[in-house]
C-alpha cells in the first residue's frame, strides 16, 4: 500500500500497570519498543505506527486468537524484547516491534537470538506484511506450523537507512527505564 | 531522508514548484546514486566519529610485578570487564613499557618501511594498549596503511571468501551456487538463512556443493551460536566466524556475553576441530547506542585485543554489518582499513570486510575494496556475494555475482591476486548440475521433500532465486529439524553419496572431516589446498620486505588471471 493511500489513523496508548504473565492459552503478546509512537509516529521508511499495529492486531483477530499489547521499557534490543514478551504470553508466542519497523515473532522456549521469524530490514515492511505477521503469530499460538511470511531483502536498505537507524536507536535508548519493566497498554485507534 | 540536503525526489519537485531555478549541473549530481546514501556529520558525544574522537584516551600503561595495573589512564580498580580482560590476556606485559615508550610517529614509520620486518612490528604491537595502537595508525594516510597491510597480513598468499545464500532458502539453488563458488576459486563459503529453523539444510547444501569440484573449501552457516556450534560438531560445517565481540561492557552485556564467555565458546569450537574466528567491526557500539562517546576505531581496537586475548586465531573485521555507519561519516573507509591493519599487527588472521552493501554508488563500492584487494589480505572479502545481491541474506555484499567479470578484470589490469578465477560457462553448468543431482540423491535417501527434476534443471541454469520454482518451505523446515533430531552427521552424507555414485564429492567431504580430526587447520589463517594440505601463517608466513619479496603471482596463476574469456587473440583477427 502506498503511503498516500494509508488512512490517517492515529493511535493513543494508556498504560494500565505492570504486565502480568498471561493465562489465556491462545494469546499473542505484541511488544512495542520504548519509543514506538513516541519518538516518532512512523517507521524509518515512513509507514504509520498506527497502521502497522492495527494490521498486526487485525491479522491476529482474523485467526481468532486473543491479543495483549505491552510496552517494554527495560531493553531496546529486539531479540530481548521478543524473549521477554514471549514469556509474558499465555501461548508463549509474541511479536516484538521496534519503532524503526524491525520486527520478529518469538516463542518462549527459544534462545534470545533464536526466533520463529525475523524481519530484520524494517524499512521494507508494509502494512500487509504486518497483517501476515499477525496471522502467523496467531497460528503458532494455536499450535499450527504456518509457512513463514515471505522475507523481503533489499541490499540497499543498509546504505540508505543504517546511519539513521543508529541515531534512532540512540534516541530510543535514552527512553529506557528499567524500573518500569514491561507495562500493559490499552490501545485506541482514532 | 538522512541528510538534510535535497535528495533525488526533492530536486524534481522543487523545479515544478518554481521556488528556485535549479542548476542543471546540480540536478544531475543530486540524481546520482551516491546521493541516495545516508550520510551524517560527526556527533562525537555518542561516538558518531570514525577516528580521533575528542573523548578517546591518551595512551599509557603501568606494569607492576608483571601485572598491568593501569591502561590508557584507567586504574585497575576502575577497569570494566573489557579493560580487565585486555590487561590480563591480550597485552604482553614484558614489552608493554618499551612499546608505549616508542614514539607513535616513529612506529608508524616502521609500519610503512619495507625494511622493517613483520616480526619486529608484531613484537612491539603485542605490548600496545588500545589507545596506543589507535594513535599509531591515526598517523598514517591511506597509502601508508596499504603499504603496512601488505606486510602485516599473516598468510603469504591472499585469499577470498564468499556468501552463498538464497532469499527462498532454496536448497537446490544453494548447492549449485556453492559448487560454482568453489570453481571460481573462493577458499571459504558462508551461508545464513532467511528462516532460522532451515539452517541445517543450508549447511548441508554448502557442504555438498563446495566439495563438488576441487575439494578443500571450508564452509560455515552463520546462525544463532548454539545452533552454529552444533552444526559444526555434526560435521555439517567446518568453520565459524559469527562470534561477535564488542568494545564496551554495555554492548557485550546486551548480547548476554562477556569476553570470558566468548573465550569459553571459542574453546568449544577448537575442541571439536572447527576453525573459527571472531567478528567485530567499527560502528557496532554506536549502532547499539552505547559507544561512550569514543571513536569507532578506538572501540574496534578493543575488540581486536579481546579476540587476541581469547586465543582465537582470526578476526572478521572491517566494519562488517555496521559498515554504513562509519561510511556515513568522514574518514570512515580509512577507519575500516585501519582496523584491518591493527588486526594484522596483532597477528590475527584477517577477513577484511567488504561483505556488506554500504552505498548506492558503483564508484564508492569499488573504492572501498581496493585498499584491501591491492595489498591483499587473508580474505579480501569476508563474504563476496557469489549470488545476486537480491539473494544475499547478509543484506547484500559490496560485490556480487554480477561483478565476477569486473573483479577478474581488475586482477588482470593490475596484476593483483584477488583470489578468484575466470571460468568457462560449460564447466559451471556441469558443476552446478552435478551438485544438485547429488543433493537430490541425498534428499531421496533421507526421505526429505524431493528435489524435482524441474528444480535440478532450474538450479543448473539459474542466476538467482527468481529463476527457481517455489518450494513448500514449511515441509523443508520440518525436514531440516528432522535432520537434527535423527542426528545425521557429515559421515552419513559421505556414505549416501558413495552409495549413489557420487564418489568424488564423497571423497572430498571425507577429506574435510579428516581435517577436522587432525585439527591442523586451526592454525592462524589456515585454508586447505586441493589436496587438503593446510596452508597457514605457520607454513606459509608473510615475509614481505619490499620488491621481490613476499607473495608474488606465479607464472601459472598469472596465466589464469591473464586469459579472460572475452579477450580477443590478435592472431585470430
Amino acid at each position: 500500500m502506498s503511503q498516500a493511500k494509508q488512512r490517517e489513523r492515529t493511535i493513543t496508548f494508556e498504560e494500565t500497570g505492570p504486565a502480568d504473565d498471561g493465562t489465556t492459552p491462545d494469546e499473542v503478546v505484541i511488544a512495542l519498543s520504548p519509543g514506538f509512537g513516541e519518538i516518532s509516529t512512523e517507521t524509518l521508511s515512513g509507514v504509520s505506527h498506527a497502521e502497522i499495529l492495527r494490521e498486526t492486531m487485525a491479522g491476529i483477530e482474523e485467526e481468532g486468537a486473543s491479543i495483549r499489547v505491552v510496552r517494554v521499557y527495560d531493553t531496546v534490543d529486539l531479540g530481548r524484547m521478543g524473549l521477554i514478551s514471549s514469556n509474558l504470553s499465555g501461548s508463549g508466542i509474541s511479536i516484538a516491534i521496534q519503532s524503526r519497523g524491525t520486527t520478529l515473532i518469538h516463542q518462549e522456549d527459544l534462545l534470545q537470538l533464536d526466533n520463529l521469524e525475523l524481519f530484520p530490514q524494517g524499512p521494507l515492511l508494509v502494512p500487509e506484511t504486518f497483517r501476515a505477521i499477525g496471522r502467523n503469530a496467531a497460528r503458532y499460538a494455536k499450535g499450527e506450523s504456518p509457512a513463514p511470511v515471505t522475507v523481503e531483502n533489499d541490499p540497499m536498505t543498509r546504505p540508505k537507512f543504517q546511519a539513521m537507524a543508529a541515531i534512532w536507536h540512540i534516541k530510543e535508548t535514552e527512553r529506557l527505564d528499567e524500573a518500569r519493566g514491561q507495562v500493559e497498554l490499552d490501545v485506541a485507534f482514532n | 531522508m538522512v541528510n538534510n540536503k535535497p535528495g533525488p525526489e526533492e530536486t524534481t519537485r522543487s523545479g515544478e514548484e518554481g521556488t528556485q531555478k535549479r542548476s542543471k549541473r546540480f540536478e544531475v549530481l543530486d540524481n546520482r546514486p551516491v546521493n541516495r546514501d545516508g550520510l551524517v556529520e560527526e556527533w562525537p558525544e555518542v561516538g558518531f566519529v570514525a577516528m580521533e574522537s575528542p573523548n578517546d584516551p591518551d595512551p599509557s600503561i603501568t606494569v607492576e610485578d608483571g601485572t598491568i595495573v593501569e591502561i590508557d589512564g584507567v586504574e585497575r580498580e576502575e577497569f570494566d570487564f573489557v579493560d580487565q580482560f585486555i590487561a590480563d590476556y591480550a597485552i604482553d606485559a614484558e614489552v608493554a613499557e618499551e612499546a608505549l615508550g616508542t614514539d607513535s610517529v616513529e612506529f608508524a614509520h616502521m609500519l610503512a618501511d619495507i625494511n622493517v620486518p613483520r616480526e619486529e612490528i608484531k613484537r612491539l604491537a603485542a605490548g600496545m594498549t588500545p589507545a596506543k595502537l589507535t594513535e599509531v595508525v591515526n598517523q598514517m594516510n591511506t597509502v601508508e596503511m596499504m603499504m603496512a597491510l601488505q606486510k602485516v597480513r599473516t598468510r603469504k598468499n591472499p585469499g577470498n571468501q564468499c556468501h552463498v545464500t538464497s532469499v527462498k532458502d532454496h536448497p537446490a539453488q544453494l548447492v549449485a551456487d556453492a559448487a560454482e563458488s568453489a570453481l571460481r576459486g573462493f577458499d571459504e563459503a558462508e551461508t545464513t538463512v532467511g528462516i532460522t529453523r532451515i539452517a541445517p539444510f543450508n549447511a548441508l547444501s554448502l557442504l555438498i556443493g563446495t566439495q563438488c569440484g576441487r575439494g578443500g573449501v571450508l564452509t560455515q552457516c552463520a546462525v544463532e551460536e548454539a545452533t552454529e556450534l552444533e552444526l559444526g560438531m555434526r560435521g555439517m560445517t567446518s568453520y565459524a566466524e559469527t562470534v561477535s565481540v564488542y568494545g564496551t561492557e554495555d554492548v557485550f552485556k546486551d548480547g548476554d556475553d562477556t569476553p570470558y564467555s566468548k573465550a569459553f565458546l571459542a574453546s568449544g569450537y577448537a575442541s571439536r576441530g572447527v576453525k573459527m574466528r571472531f567478528t567485530s567491526g567499527s560502528g557496532s557500539e554506536v549502532n547499539m547506542g552505547q559507544a561512550e562517546g569514543k571513536s569507532m576505531l578506538y572501540l574496534e581496537t578493543k575488540c581486536v585485543l579481546v579476540t587476541k586475548g581469547c586465543g582465537v586465531q582470526g578476526l572478521q573485521n572491517g566494519s562488517i554489518s555496521t559498515v554504513a555507519i562509519p561510511a556515513a561519516v568522514p574518514s570512515g573507509l580509512r577507519c575500516i582499513l585501519a582496523e584491518n591493519l591493527i588486526a594484522g599487527m596483532i597477528d590475527l588472521e584477517m577477513a577484511s570486510g567488504n561483505d556488506q552493501t554500504f552505498t548506492h554508488s558503483e564508484t564508492r563500492r569499488t573504492a572501498h575494496m581496493i585498499p584491501q584487494m591491492f595489498p591483499g589480505t587473508d580474505f579480501i572479502f569476508s563474504g563476496y556475494s557469489a549470488v545476486p545481491n537480491y539473494d544475499d541474506m547478509f543484506a547484500g555484499s559490496t560485490f556480487d555475482s554480477s561483478d565476477f567479470d569486473d573483479y577478474n578484470l581488475i586482477q588482470r589490469d593490475f596484476k593483483v591476486d584477488g583470489g578468484t578465477r575466470d571460468v568457462e560457462e560449460e564447466e559451471v553448468i556441469e558443476h552446478r548440475n552435478r551438485a544438485v543431482r547429488a543433493l537430490q540423491a541425498v534428499f531421496e535417501e533421507l526421505g526429505f521433500p524431493p528435489i524435482t527434476d524441474e528444480e535440478v534443471e532450474a538450479a543448473t541454469y539459474a542466476d538467482g532465486s527468481e529463476d527457481m520454482p517455489d518450494r513448500n518451505q514449511a515441509q523443508d523446515i520440518d525436514a531440516a529439524q528432522e535432520l537434527m533430531e535423527r542426528e545425521i552427521t557429515g559421515a552419513d552424507i559421505v556414505k549416501i553419496l558413495v552409495d549413489r555414485g557420487f564418489e568424488g564429492i564423497a571423497k572430498n567431504i571425507l577429506g574435510i572431516l579428516k581435517s577436522r580430526v587432525s585439527g591442523d587447520y586451526l592454525h592462524t589463517s589456515a585454508i586447505l589446498d586441493e589436496e587438503f594440505n593446510v596452508v597457514s601463517a605457520v607454513n606459509n608466513p608473510n615475509d614481505y620486505e619490499g620488491p621481490g619479496t613476499g607473495y608474488r603471482i606465479s607464472e601459472e596463476r598469472w596465466e589464469e588471471i591473464k586469459n579472460y574469456r572475452h579477450a580477443v587473440d590478435p592472431k585470430d583477427v
